[in-house]
């Protein structure tokens, strides 16, 4: 056999090598970040008990509900009701699992009278009843409200539609403010006179980039509280605010300086005012940096989560990290419903990479490389 | 024309100003408040009453064996970052760059993907992951046969860090990896066609051809990881349970905000929360400088 193919062979089985273990550990990494993800979306279906039972069992309880027997119980200071009684007077019939968490006032429905035959309407604390009994409608509320029992809990008891809203608050308008903020100093430092000026402007920002909110944390609380600014939308806006224009500035800067020259000065020929050269020029033209900060920003504000920790000290204002960190710690033994709050932070921000998968890649690496 | 100037000047202020101003008063000025705050006693529960007390704060700082246990977790945190998650990025974009394996695109979303979820619920998922009994410890129990099998890592001192680190090179590997990626396909492939022409193997290929015009990238990704590291809060926050467990596995970021905000007991909380976020800072801006210097006396050495 003639050396050359003895080599042949010897860099086939070497590349045969390389390839196998290539794919072994990308797809080691690859079950590494689903399964997990997958052992939280389908464990957040089941109870307490089955958790308990086998961790990697399927969910089973709160589908099979269709036999389950239900006992009626009194009402009482360690039932929450889901409606204000002052308000909704009609009566109801209030009723406890007895097959997930008996006894624990956990799994409850609270079924209005008036809809419920008369017989049923009648039955007093202590009487059990069966789903089965119940008429069609109200079997298939509860049913789904048994289904859904830890998304329901932890969308009530830990009021992440709330801080659901508050997260898109503060991601939106941050996010905005950052982009037209910076793009207006960025147009002015890029593309106007006054250039000894823009550079020391430029480097004041500049360094900003290497702060982050922790860094000044303490300061900031002692600042915002003087102001009354703790626990307000207002506050927390501000503050991710200016911690998002130092990188804007830098990115859209340069960005700026590479446009032509001869574009605004044409719009300037045409007797454009600056302000009209700014919203009919450079915001269209800047699209792409633009585009570029506010997946970074909004990202980024959307995670934050040690600023809404020490600020927000009431629910009302917290951020649904900080949301689903005090829920989680707070029901430590409720592992079903800390999943179920686990997935509700997750699936939107899955939705968005999966649709938007290239922008953001691209955007986060032009993000990451301007350090 | 004095005139035209000063109207300039003035458009260009108002552009410049509303930002700047916001940036000035939230970011600029707390730096200031900070370096202030350190060196004085300020009390806020005094009615604000403050003495200057010199560098106090930052000799009871070195003393402080929290704070020396805190630096020493944040340097492991920081060497898995620049000695794992880098080497490891660098590697998964190198066989993504050379086609080695196909639907790379699917892979390469699944290693990015932790990166872009909520730091909070990735830790707080890992948190129940490896608990004493959790899936993970059922998963050795299965493995092992062993039925009483139990996840301890997280629960022991000196182990703590194990699980934690196992987390952070799985969370931020791909960030490393997608900026590789991002400068390998900028490369000129004729030269790794050359390269095979006279006959080098492909690690040859990868030490002496890629890693080379590389090194500028590495150079960035550990800034990056230096800056990211030091800052680091979220993850290990949320991996650990408040008490005994946060405290094996504290680093210098949660050290300062137990101290500022959950220390109630110590007078001058918010002065020494103030020292340690200023020594989080020089440090950081000491091992950046550092390993730019590393990296340049390195690309020094080399002939290009």
């Amino acid at each position: 056999m003639a050396p050359g193919v003895v080599a042949g062979e010897e860099r086939a089985r070497r590349g045969l090598i390389g390839k196998t273990i290539s794919y072994i550990v990308f797809t080691a990494w690859a079950l590494i970040t689903v399964l997990p993800l997958l052992w939280m979306l389908y464990s957040s279906f089941k109870s307490n008990d089955e958790l308990i039972r086998d961790i990697f069992a399927l969910p089973h309880d709160l589908f099979a509900n269709r036999d389950d027997e239900y006992l009626v119980i009194p009402p009482a200071l360690n039932v929450i009701l889901p409606y204000d009684p002052e308000v909704d007077t009609r009566e109801r019939l209030i009723i406890e699992s007895a097959t997930i968490s008996p006894g624990r006032r956990l799994m409850l429905h609270f079924l209005l009278k008036e809809e419920l035959p008369p017989e049923l309407a009648r039955l007093d604390p202590g009487d059990t009843l069966k789903v089965s009994q119940l008429p069609l409608r109200l079997r298939v509320k509860v049913g789904w409200a048994t289904i859904w029992f830890n998304y329901l809990a932890a969308w009530t008891r830990g009021g992440l539609g709330l801080k659901f809203v508050n997260s898109i608050i503060y991601t939106a308008v941050s996010t905005f403010l950052i982009a037209f903020l910076g793009l207006m100093i960025s147009f002015a430092l890029g593309k106007m006179p006054f250039r000894r000026l823009s550079t020391i402007f430029l480097a004041l920002i500049g360094l900003g980039y290497l702060l982050s909110i922790q860094s000044v944390i303490i300061p900031l609380f002692l600042m915002l509280s003087s102001a009354r600014l703790t626990d307000t939308r207002l506050g927390i806006i501000v503050v991710y605010t200016a911690f998002g224009l130092p990188l804007a500035v830098l990115l859209m800067t340069q960005f700026i300086r590479g446009l032509p020259d001869s574009l605004i000065e044409s719009a300037y020929m045409d007797g454009a005012s600056v302000f009209r050269t700014f919203t009919a020029i450079m915001i269209p033209m800047s699209t792409p940096v633009l585009i570029t900060v506010s997946i970074i920003s909004a990202l980024g504000i959307w995670n934050e989560f040690l600023l809404v920790l020490v600020l927000a000290s009431s629910e009302a204002t917290k951020s649904l990290p900080a949301g689903v960190y005090s829920f989680t710690s707070l029901m430590g033994t409720q592992l079903g419903w800390q999943l179920a709050a686990l997935v509700i932070a997750t699936v939107p921000a899955m939705a968005v990479y999966l649709s938007f998968n290239k922008s953001i890649t691209k955007g986060v690496v032009a993000g990451a490389l301007k350090g | 024309m004095n005139k035209r100037d000063s109207r300039a000047l003035r458009t260009y202020l108002l552009f410049v100003l509303p930002g700047l101003l916001i940036y000035l008063f939230i970011v600029a000025y707390p730096v200031v408040y900070s370096v202030w705050l350190s060196i004085t006693d300020f009390n806020p529960n005094r009615g604000g009453a403050w003495n200057f007390v010199g560098l106090l704060q930052y000799r009871t700082m070195v003393e402080d064996p929290y704070f020396r246990h805190a630096l020493k977790n944040n340097l492991i945190v920081v060497a898995v970052s620049v000695f794992g998650q880098i080497p490891i990025g660098f590697a998964l974009a190198y066989i993504l760059f050379r086609k080695l394996i196909r639907a790379g695109a699917f892979y390469q979303s699944m290693v990015f993907f932790p990166h872009f979820l909520s730091t909070i619920v990735i830790g707080t998922m890992w948190k129940r992951l490896f608990q004493a009994d959790g899936p993970v410890a059922r998963l050795l129990q299965l493995l092992s046969g062993d039925p009483s099998a139990q996840f301890d890592l997280m629960l022991k001192a000196n182990t703590v860090m194990y699980p934690i680190g196992f987390a952070l090179i799985w969370m931020y590997t791909g960030l490393y990896m997608i900026i590789f990626l991002a400068n390998l396909q900028k490369l000129d492939t004729n030269m790794i066609e050359a390269a095979k022409i006279d006959g080098a193997s492909e690690p040859q290929i990868f030490f002496r051809v890629i890693v080379p015009l590389l090194s500028g990238t590495v150079l960035v990704c550990t800034t990056l990881a230096v800056a990211g590291s030091l800052r680091g809060f979220d993850l290990i926050f949320s991996m650990t349970t408040q008490g005994l467990q946060r405290m094996n596995a504290e680093v210098l970021a949660i050290f300062m905000y137990r101290t500022a905000f959950q220390d109630y007991r110590n007078p001058m909380r918010f002065a020494y929360g103030a020292a340690i976020s200023n020594i989080i800072v020089v440090i950081s801006v000491a091992l950046i400088l550092l390993s730019n210097y590393i990296g340049r006396r390195l690309r020094a050495g080399e002939e290009y």
